[in-house]
C-alpha cells in the first residue's frame, strides 16, 4: 500500500512538474478570471517536494484525479469517470411525478462535465498575497423583495459567515495555502437586496477582485442569479443554506451543495404525515416567497400523488404578524393537520394564533423553525412540533464536539445549521484549493470527481451526479423543552420504493408514449 | 426458372443503380481560419460575435475586437480605450445608423458609434440590471435581457421600458437572450421558457415545458425540452430554442425535440443557437459545434477539434446513425462553443478558446447529391461518438 502511494505522488510530482515547464497556453492578458498577475506557466508554482500538510490531504483517488487534470492542453478534456445515478434525489416510485408513463428523457442522473480550457490557464505570480475566497449571504440589513421593506434572513447569514470565518481561521492557523505559505482571505459580499444584486457581487467577485471560489447564498432567487454568472465566469460556487430543490436543477458544472434540501425534506415529512400517520385532510400555510412557494412544491406532489391532495394553501407576506384570514379558512377546512413552510418568527406566530382559535392539529414546519426564535416565540405551544434538518446535531461525533467548541470560543455563541454547514462548505473548498492549486477550473474537479463523502461536522456529505448532498436528512421534533432529532428508522416512518433503475430503462407497465400501440384487432 | 432468373437480374440492376447514385448529403465546411490574440484579438474567450457587412465585432472576456473580412486586420478597444467594461456577453448592430450595441457582463449596456462609447446601467437609466446576457435591435429600440428582467430603450425619446413579473408573463425574471423576428421579440428566460412578444398588439405569450418538472421531460414533442432556456433564434417561421438540457423547434403549430439520444446533438448542454432558415440552426453546445442542416431528415453536422493539433471532424449524422465522417486539418478552433453568427455562406463561431470562421465556399442548404467527400466513412450505426 505504501508504494503504491508513493508511486502515486511520484507521478503527481512528475505531472505536476511537466505541467509548469511546458507551456500550454499563451498567458492571457486579462486578469480578472483568477489570472491576475499570469505569469508563463514554467514559473515552478507546484512545490517541487509536496509538504507533508499537503500529502496528508490528498488519498489515492485524489491522486489519480489530479494526475489526469495537471499538465493538459486547453483542448483536451480529462478522462475522468463521471458519476452516474439510477434516481433522482431518492424518490420512491409513489412520488415520481408521471408514474404511470415512461419519461422520454430524465435528467440529473449523469454528472456534468466541464469541456473548456480552463485547465490550462496558468497559475498567478509570485506576487500573489493570499488566497481570496468569496462569502455572499444576507448579512447586511436593506430592502428585501420578499417582505416589500426590510430585509429578514440576516440572522441566518451572520451564522453563514461565522461559520465560513471559522473554517478559514482554522486553516490560516495551519499554515494558510500550504503551496505558497500564505494566507486565505474571505472577500465577504451582502446579497440582501433586490433581485439582481448578488448578480453584481458575482461579478466583482469573478473579475473585479478575483476569487479562487464562491461560499453563498441561502435566498433562493439570488442564488440562482449568483449560479448564473458564476457558469460564465467559470468559478465554483459552493452553496450551504439554500434549500430549494431547483438551485441545483440548472445542469451548471461548476455548482455544489453541501445541504439537503427542500425535496428530501419534504419527502421526510410526507413519509411521516401519510406514510406512519395515515393523516389525509392537509393544510399548507407558507410565505409567500420563494423559499415558501418552492419548498413546499414537493409536499404538494407528494400528497397529490398519494391520493391526498392538499385541501388548501395559503400564502402570507412575510413580515405578517396577524395570520387570521388564512388560519379562519384553514380552520373550516376541518384540517388533520397543517403544513408551514416559512421563517421562524412567522412559524411561531402562526403557530401561537392557531392554538387561541382552538386549532389542535398536528404542526409540522420547515427547518428554519428549529430555532431559538421559535422556541422563544412559541413558548409551550412548541411542544410536539416537527420538522425536516437537514442533519442530524446529536450526532456523537469528535469533530462536531470540536466545532461546538471552537464555534462558543470564537464567537460566544451556539452555532446554528447555518454555521455547521458554512463550516462543511468553507473546509471543503479550501481542501480543494490546497490540493489542486490555484486554478478555477481544477478546484472545481477535485470536488466534483471526489467519490468519497466529504466528512463533514454536519456528517458525511456525498455528493449526487448533480453535485448535490444526497446525504439522509432528519427529523427535529420538539420535545421536553428541546429539539429532538431522530432519524426516518428511529421513528419508524415508512419509505417508498426507490428502483435500482431509472425510469427510461426500467421495466415497468408504465406507459412509453414513444412506442405506438398495437393496433386494435 | 426463367422467371426467376429475369428477377435475380433485375434486382442486381436496381442494386446497382442505387449504388451508384450519389448519396443525398448536407454541405459541410471544410475550411476554417482561427482568430486569437496571437492575431490582435484581446482575449480568447470570445462571448459573442455579430457580422455587419465587412466587418466582425467580437466581443470577449477582455475587451471588444473588430475584423475587417477584407484585409484580416483586427482593432480593438479595452477599457482603456473608453470602454465602459471590459466583459462583453452580447453584440448587436443597428443597421439603419451603424450604431454597435454592447450587452456588459456586470457593465451594463453600451453604444459605440463615431468611435465613441455612451454608457447606460442601473444608476442612470431604466436598465433593470448591469448583468446583460444579450441584446438585441428592433426598429428604434434596443432590447436587453438581464439577470432581472428585460429593458426596453427608446433611442428616439430616450424612454426606457422594464418588463419583469409585474407587466409579463415572467415565472422567473432571469433574462438569458433577447431576439427579435417577424413582428415578435423573443426573450428566453432561465426558469420560465421562451416568451414572445407581440409588437403589433404589445401582448405577451409564454412557452413553457408541459410537464412542469425539473427531472423529467414527458414528451419530447410537446413543447419546451425545459424552462431553463439559453437562448430562441427566430427563422423564417419557426424559433429555434436552446437550453441546458437539449433543443428544440417550434413552427408555431409543432414542436420537436432534440437530445443526444435522438439527433446529432454533440451535448444537451447548450450555451445558444442561431437559426439560419426553418431547416437549419447551429447549436453551441459544450461538446462542438452542431449543426441541424436538414430538419425534415433530421441530418446534422457537428464539428469538433482532436485535442492534438488544429484538425478535427465533422461527423454527419442521420437521427443517431453515422453517415460521413470527413477529416478537417482545419476545425473549430474550441469544442466549448459560446455563440455564433451567420454570415451569409458563411458562419463565425465564438469558443472559450478563439473565434473561427467558417467560409462557406458552395455552401447549398439542405441535402445534395454528391459523392462522399470523405476520407473516413464511419460504417457503424449507432454513431461512432
Amino acid at each position: 500500500m505504501k508504494v503504491r502511494r508513493l508511486c502515486m505522488f511520484a507521478a503527481l510530482l512528475v505531472a505536476s512538474l511537466v505541467g509548469a515547464q511546458e507551456p500550454k497556453a499563451t498567458p492571457a492578458k486579462q486578469g480578472g478570471d483568477g489570472t491576475a498577475a499570469a505569469q508563463p506557466s514554467n514559473v515552478k508554482t507546484t512545490d517541487e517536494a509536496i509538504s507533508p500538510e499537503l500529502r496528508a490531504l490528498i488519498d489515492d483517488d485524489t491522486a489519480e484525479v489530479l494526475r489526469r487534470i495537471n499538465g493538459l492542453s486547453p483542448y483536451e478534456v480529462p478522462n475522468l469517470r463521471l458519476r452516474e445515478d439510477t434516481n433522482y434525489a431518492h424518490t420512491s416510485v409513489d412520488y415520481e411525478p408521471y408514474g404511470a408513463i415512461k419519461p422520454y428523457k430524465e435528467f440529473f442522473l449523469k454528472q456534468m462535465e466541464y469541456t473548456g480550457p480552463g485547465r490550462a490557464i496558468p497559475e498567478p505570480g509570485p506576487d500573489l498575497k493570499s488566497v481570496k475566497i468569496g462569502f455572499i449571504g444576507p448579512i447586511m440589513s436593506t430592502v428585501s423583495v420578499a417582505t416589500g421593506g426590510k430585509s429578514h434572513e440576516e440572522a441566518l447569514g451572520i451564522k453563514m459567515l461565522e461559520g465560513a470565518k471559522l473554517a478559514m481561521e482554522e486553516w490560516n492557523a495551519r499554515g494558510g495555502y500550504f503551496r505558497r505559505h500564505i494566507p486565505f482571505e474571505l472577500d465577504i459580499s451582502n446579497d440582501n437586496g433586490l433581485w439582481g444584486s448578488s448578480g453584481n457581487e458575482i461579478i466583482k467577485m469573478a473579475y473585479k477582485d478575483p476569487v479562487w471560489a464562491i461560499l453563498g447564498t441561502i435566498d433562493g432567487a439570488n442564488s440562482h442569479i449568483a449560479i448564473r454568472v458564476a457558469l460564465k465566469s467559470e468559478v465554483v460556487m459552493m452553496n450551504t443554506g439554500d434549500t430549494d430543490p431547483t438551485f441545483i436543477e440548472t445542469n451548471i458544472p461548476w455548482v455544489m451543495r453541501c445541504i439537503g434540501d427542500d425535496r428530501q425534506m419534504g419527502y421526510l415529512l410526507m413519509d411521516y404525515i401519510l406514510g406512519k400517520m395515515k393523516y389525509k385532510r392537509i393544510g399548507i400555510i407558507r410565505g409567500s416567497n420563494r423559499y415558501g412557494r418552492f419548498g413546499v412544491r414537493k409536499v404538494n406532489d407528494a400528497a397529490r400523488r398519494h391520493q391526498h391532495p392538499v385541501l388548501i394553501e395559503m400564502a402570507y407576506k412575510v413580515g405578517t404578524e396577524d395570520f387570521s384570514l388564512q388560519l379562519q379558512r384553514m380552520k373550516e377546512a376541518n384540517l388533520d393537520v397543517v403544513i408551514h413552510w416559512g421563517d421562524a418568527k412567522e412559524s411561531a406566530l402562526i403557530l401561537n394564533q392557531m392554538r387561541k382559535m382552538g386549532m389542535n392539529q398536528p404542526y409540522f414546519t420547515s427547518d428554519r423553525s428549529v430555532s431559538p426564535e421559535f422556541v422563544k416565540l412559541a413558548g409551550a405551544n412548541a411542544e410536539g412540533v416537527i420538522s425536516g434538518y437537514p442533519w442530524n446535531p446529536e450526532r456523537q461525533d469528535p469533530k462536531l464536539d470540536a466545532f461546538r467548541a471552537a464555534f462558543r470560543k470564537r464567537f460566544n455563541d451556539e452555532p446554528d445549521t447555518y454555521a455547521a454547514h458554512a463550516y462543511d462548505g468553507m473546509n471543503m473548498l479550501i481542501w480543494a484549493i490546497q490540493v489542486a492549486g490555484l486554478n478555477r477550473a481544477k478546484i472545481r474537479d477535485v470536488l466534483a470527481y471526489r467519490f468519497k463523502p466529504w466528512p463533514g461536522v454536519t456528517g458525511d456529505i456525498p455528493f449526487g451526479a448533480a453535485l448535490d448532498d444526497i446525504g439522509d436528512v432528519f427529523f427535529a421534533k420538539f420535545q421536553n423543552g428541546g429539539w429532538r432529532f431522530y432519524s426516518r428508522e428511529d421513528l419508524n416512518v415508512p419509505r417508498g420504493y426507490i428502483p435500482a433503475r431509472d425510469r427510461v430503462n426500467r421495466a415497468t407497465g408504465a406507459i412509453d408514449p414513444m412506442k405506438p400501440s398495437a393496433p386494435a384487432e | 426458372m426463367r422467371t426467376l432468373t429475369t428477377a435475380i437480374l433485375m434486382l442486381a440492376l436496381a442494386a446497382i443503380t442505387f449504388a451508384a447514385e450519389p448519396p443525398k448529403l448536407p454541405y459541410v465546411y471544410t475550411k476554417w481560419k482561427h482568430f486569437t490574440v496571437e492575431d490582435g484579438l484581446p482575449n480568447d474567450h470570445i462571448f459573442a460575435v455579430k457580422v455587419d457587412g465587412p466587418r466582425v465585432w467580437v466581443g470577449t472576456q477582455d475587451g471588444l475586437a473588430m475584423i475587417d473580412k477584407r484585409t484580416g486586420k483586427i482593432k480593438s478597444w479595452t477599457e482603456k480605450d473608453g470602454l465602459p467594461w471590459r466583459v462583453i456577453t452580447a453584440i448587436d448592430v443597428d443597421k439603419k445608423t451603424g450604431d454597435v450595441w454592447l450587452g456588459l457582463f456586470g457593465g451594463g449596456l453600451a453604444r459605440f458609434s463615431g468611435g465613441r462609447f455612451d454608457h447606460w446601467h442601473q444608476l442612470n437609466s431604466g436598465l433593470v440590471n448591469d448583468v446583460v446576457y444579450g441584446v438585441a435591435v428592433q426598429d428604434e429600440y434596443v432590447w436587453a435581457a438581464t439577470t432581472a428582467g428585460a429593458s426596453r430603450y427608446n433611442t428616439v425619446t430616450g424612454e426606457w421600458t422594464i418588463f419583469t413579473e409585474k407587466n409579463s408573463p415572467m415565472e422567473e425574471i432571469w433574462n438569458y437572450n433577447v431576439a427579435v423576428g417577424k413582428g415578435k421579440v423573443y426573450l428566453a428566460v432561465w426558469g420560465s421558457g421562451v416568451l414572445e412578444y407581440d409588437l403589433a398588439t404589445g401582448r405577451w405569450k409564454d412557452y413553457l415545458d408541459p410537464d412542469g418538472e425539473m427531472e423529467i421531460d414527458l414528451y419530447r414533442d410537446d413543447g419546451i425540452v425545459h424552462v431553463i432556456v439559453t437562448s430562441a433564434s427566430p427563422a423564417d417561421d419557426v424559433v429555434w430554442i436552446s437550453t441546458y438540457f437539449g433543443a428544440c423547434r417550434y413552427d408555431g403549430r409543432h414542436w420537436r425535440g432534440y437530445y443526444n439520444q435522438d439527433s446529432g446533438l454533440a451535448s444537451d448542454f447548450i450555451n445558444n443557437a442561431k437559426g439560419r432558415s426553418a431547416d437549419e440552426a447551429w447549436f453551441a453546445t459544450d461538446k462542438g459545434a452542431s449543426a441541424i442542416t436538414d430538419f425534415k431528415t433530421n441530418t446534422w453536422v457537428t464539428y469538433t477539434r482532436d485535442a492534438k493539433g488544429v484538425g478535427g471532424k465533422a461527423v454527419i449524422m442521420r437521427d443517431r446513425d453515422v453517415l460521413e465522417t470527413v477529416d478537417l486539418p482545419v476545425s473549430i478552433p474550441h469544442n466549448f462553443i459560446i455563440n455564433y453568427d451567420i454570415d451569409g455562406n458563411d458562419v463565425w463561431v465564438a469558443t472559450a478558446k478563439g473565434l473561427g470562421w467558417g467560409v462557406g465556399e458552395s455552401y447549398y442548404p439542405g441535402l445534395k447529391e454528391r459523392p462522399k467527400t470523405v476520407a473516413k466513412v464511419a460504417a457503424a450505426k449507432g454513431g461512432a461518438r
